[in-house]
């Protein structure tokens, strides 16, 4: 196999008033013509740092020291401006993590994706938008005429990111570089943008980087993999095999499994429970508008939290699985329906541990305001149950004296715990707790959890996306779907015995390790447009769907038995299987 | 569509409601439009008489809306000072003169920062974005006034190049007008530009910072490529609004330049009316001015929407 890529001895670093700060140190790999390379590591390993060298999209204030990149024999670092633009968008593209930000708001789609065809072509105008329409249709985008007039903020995430592929594929280039293209979305579309990516190796032969932090994408997409820690390659190797047998102990802590709740609570005792509740978000209120828009963000449901259990509740984005989060802890006010509570007022823990601490105080300060407004008056006593609870959550006393931003992610969600736990309640929800963390951060972080659910009996709704952590901590899982609860069970049962089509779907998307990612076909990016009718919510999806489906919303039925309920929100439940 | 007549319908209501502040604000200010019309030395019964006439007994309400009909119609009464000339006249003579000026003070202010602000932004932290930001700074500390007391010494008695106090109307020439207007646009302008290039160049550098911009970079694009084809657009959203309360200052600053320059607009009329306490003419000016400015408004919503397509979806 030829190789398309050199890497050799490359060092890069930034140049700071603290002095040398090397990023990258003397790597060295190469990506054969149609491999599909993987870089792994956390956050500040490098990865993301290559790509961009690669790119030549460095910061300003970045230096490489040396090393060479050779891409068909000529090497890039030697490469001037113009020759480098040449092979930007061209030879080489790339597709960034985030779909949301990495278009410009301003500008059409067609436009957009049609760019590089303008600066590397001659293309006349008629020929580009032929072309554009051809590369929308080979990424599955729906009507690919009528959207390429649209702007980006009127897709959704998954739909950006096909954009972003179309644009990337549009001059048929050797290489593309993918920069953690899916962590930004649901499950269920990051297995489409994986199935596209496959078909578009496939059909095209064209070299991948695919950079992630994410070890089973990877394995389900790579052929290789390279693991990174700090600006260094640690290992290297086919991606199941190095997966599967770590050499390298960092690359063994990457791989360490999610932790296991061995914790079974005894009891069913409701501590919270949930009857026909119906959030509503109110929508453009405007002062002429004819009548107070509201949308409608969870219909109608009733469930009961246990005492003692972590029960995680799962669904896409916009299912309504945080606002029932906000709802519970108080911060949302505009429901009907009654939540009864048989403890304190329960307190959250929200994904982003960098916006949700107030960055003027220090931690001391910010732990000590629950104990006050609690009305703990002695400042000895306060500043005593801070200290403990610093070191209760992995931290230690001088932590008191520092600020949020000299704090590391997963430090930052231990003191969002921590002041969860300050408030004196019983009851915590954590609305995606882990997934702004690393890999290795977060099975610190879950342990955490795990830890003070068993020590301190805390009731836990844990809300998350990643339905691998889900099945390691909770006990039992709800599944909701467009603001309602299609789904409820124990965590076993549902993953095993999955009954609705949906569940079925999202469990389908997940990447446990097992097998590789199939092409997708060409038709797989399909929308579903939302059915307002009186049928089933997830009729427009469903494989199964029949007439009852479309006219009659199915009520929730007991699959399982008296003690063990599993309760569905489908006709065809005992037919699925 | 749905969005400008929303706008529309905003636009139409915040015009009434100023008009009704003007109206009770001009209301509640002591002196008394029959005391003035007969002078000091007519008797109570007399002064009665023609408050019954002049339908200054009714209440409030019914004079704002028999006010507002006459508004309406382009009728603002009559001055004092001016011996019963109809307001709507002496505007009609003095309105476009100001207009014409501040349209001249935004145009150089835009053909001025905006360019300014591109180039700082490109060449910011080096010297020639220091050197802009000082220089412009200290435009921006001259007071306008001043500044018109300046160019007069300058341009008017030194280089002879107008003449101080000779106005040249509209209606006599087109262009000798402009050429005289030209000095107080530039003295109403040069302070305001600093601001404009301070707030471009912010908002192009902190865009630069975006995602989309490295996605323009990756394409293969030029420096120059990603700044005008990309980046600009997005950076002048923000400027737009700040475009917007810079001509609400503008009208403000030409009543005093109009004073400096010997310029007959608006301001100069303003400033005479209120010492002659013509409050007919006051009123109509004050509503003129608040009218211009909220419509100003309503324009740059407009414009906002063409730049930016997401605030149709809003």
């Amino acid at each position: 196999m030829k190789n398309i890529l050199e890497i050799k001895d490359l060092t890069v670093g930034f140049c700071e008033n603290t002095g040398w700060h090397q990023v990258l140190n003397k790597i060295s790999f190469d990506i054969g013509e149609g491999e599909i390379v993987g870089i792994v590591g956390e956050s500040g390993s490098g990865k993301s740092m290559t790509a961009l060298t690669i790119m030549h999209l460095l910061a300003e204030n970045a230096v490489i020291k040396e090393g060479e990149i050779l891409f068909d024999g000529q090497d890039l670092l030697k490469c001037g401006d113009d020759r480098m633009r040449c092979v930007q968008g061209n030879d080489i593209s790339m597709i960034f993590q985030e779909p949301m930000t990495s278009l410009n708001p301003v500008q059409k789609i067609g436009t957009q994706i049609g760019e590089a065809l303008r600066l590397h072509t001659n293309l006349n105008n008629d020929e580009i938008q032929k072309r554009v329409i051809e590369s929308m249709e080979n990424v599955g985008l729906p009507k690919p005429a009528e959207l390429a007039g649209k702007y980006p903020y009127q897709l959704s995430g998954g739909m950006r990111q096909r954009v972003m592929i179309a644009m990337a594929s549009i001059c048929s280039p050797k290489l593309l570089i993918a920069d953690e293209p899916t962590t930004a979305l649901d499950v269920t579309v990051q297995m489409q943008i994986l199935k596209l990516l496959r078909r578009f190796h496939d059909e095209t032969g064209t070299s991948i980087l695919f950079i992630s932090h994410d070890l089973n994408v990877v394995r389900a997409l790579c052929d290789r993999v390279i693991v990174m820690y700090r600006g260094d390659i640690v290992e290297t190797g086919d991606a199941v095999e190095v997966l599967r047998h770590p050499k390298h102990d960092y690359t063994k802590t990457l791989v360490a499994a999610i932790p296991k709740n061995t914790n079974v609570p005894v009891e069913k005792n409701p501590v919270v429970s949930v009857k026909n509740l119906n959030v509503y978000y109110n929508e453009g209120r405007h002062l002429f508008s004819a009548s107070k828009k509201k949308k409608h963000v969870i219909k109608n449901i009733s469930f009961d939290i246990y005492d003692g259990e972590i029960l995680g509740v799962v669904g896409e984005s916009g299912c309504g699985k945080s606002t029932l989060g906000k709802t519970l802890t108080g911060l949302n006010r505009d429901y009907t329906g009654e939540i009864t509570m048989a403890c304190k007022r329960p307190q959250m823990v929200f994904q982003d541990p960098f916006g949700s601490l107030n960055p003027a105080k220090k931690l001391g300060w910010i732990m000590e305001e629950p104990l006050k407004l609690s009305g703990i008056r002695d400042k000895k006593s306060r500043i005593a149950m801070v200290d403990q609870m610093l070191c209760q959550i992995g931290l230690d006393e001088s932590y008191k004296n520092r600020y949020a931003h000299e704090l590391s992610g997963g430090q930052r969600q231990r003191v969002s715990i921590g002041l969860a736990l300050l408030a004196g309640t019983k009851f915590i929800v954590a609305d995606e707790p882990v997934s702004a963390l690393d890999v290795t951060v977060q099975s610190q972080i879950l342990d955490l959890i795990l830890d003070i659910h068993q020590k301190q009996n805390v009731t836990m709704m844990f809300i998350s996306h990643d339905l691998n952590v889900v099945r390691g901590i909770c006990h039992r899982v709800i599944v909701m779907y467009l603001g309602e609860i299609v789904e409820v069970a124990e965590v076993h049962e549902i993953y095993e015995h999955p009954r609705h089509p949906y569940t079925q779907l999202l469990l389908k998307a997940i990447l446990n390790g097992d097998g590789r990612v199939p092409a997708g076909t060409k038709n797989s990016g399909k929308t579903t447009e939302e059915v307002n009718n009186e049928g089933c919510a997830y009729y427009p999806r469903c494989p199964y769907h029949s007439d009852e489906c479309l006219f009659h919303r199915p009520e929730m039925k007991n699959a399982g038995t008296d003690k063990n309920p599993h309760l569905v929100k489908c006709y065809h439940m005992l037919t699925v299987d | 569509m749905k969005y400008f007549i929303k706008k529309l319908i905003t636009l139409i209501i915040t015009l009434l409601f100023i008009s009704m502040l003007t109206f009770a604000a001009f209301s509640v200010i002591p002196g008394d439009a029959s005391l003035t019309k007969l002078g000091t030395d007519a008797s109570p019964e007399q002064v009665e008489a023609l408050r019954e006439q002049m339908g200054l007994n009714d209440p409030m309400p019914v004079r704002y809306v028999r006010w507002l009909k006459d508004a309406l119609r382009g009728d603002f009464g009559e001055s004092y000072q001016y011996n019963g000339t109809a307001v709507s006249e002496l505007l009609a003579q003095r309105l476009p003169v100001t207009v014409v000026l501040s349209v001249m003070a935004l145009i150089i202010i835009l053909a001025l920062s905006i360019p300014l602000g591109i180039i700082s932004a490109k060449h910011s932290g080096k010297w020639l974005d220091t050197f802009i930001s000082q220089v412009t700074q200290i435009t921006m500390a001259i007071p306008a006034f001043f500044l018109g007391i300046l160019l007069t010494y300058i341009f008017g008695l030194v280089l002879q190049w107008f003449q101080p106090g000779k106005f040249v109307g509209l209606d006599e020439s087109v262009s000798g007008c402009l050429k005289y207007l030209i000095y107080p646009a530039i003295a109403i302008a040069l302070p305001k530009i600093a601001m404009v290039v301070k707030f471009l160049r912010n908002s192009v550098l902190s865009e630069v910072k975006k995602d989309y911009v490295r996605t323009a970079y990756s394409k293969g694009n030029t420096k120059n490529g990603v700044l005008y084809k990309h980046v600009l657009k997005n950076a002048l959203i923000p400027v737009i609004t700040f475009v917007a309360l810079i001509i609400a200052e503008i009208l403000a600053g030409s009543i005093i330049v109009e004073q400096v320059f010997s310029v007959p607009g608006m301001g100069r009329l303003l400033i005479s009316s209120i010492s002659n306490r013509d409050y007919p003419v006051v009123q109509a000016i004050v509503t003129y001015i608040t009218a211009i400015v909220v419509i100003i408004n309503f324009i740059v919503d407009i414009l906002y929407q063409l730049v930016d397509p997401r605030v149709n979806a809003q």
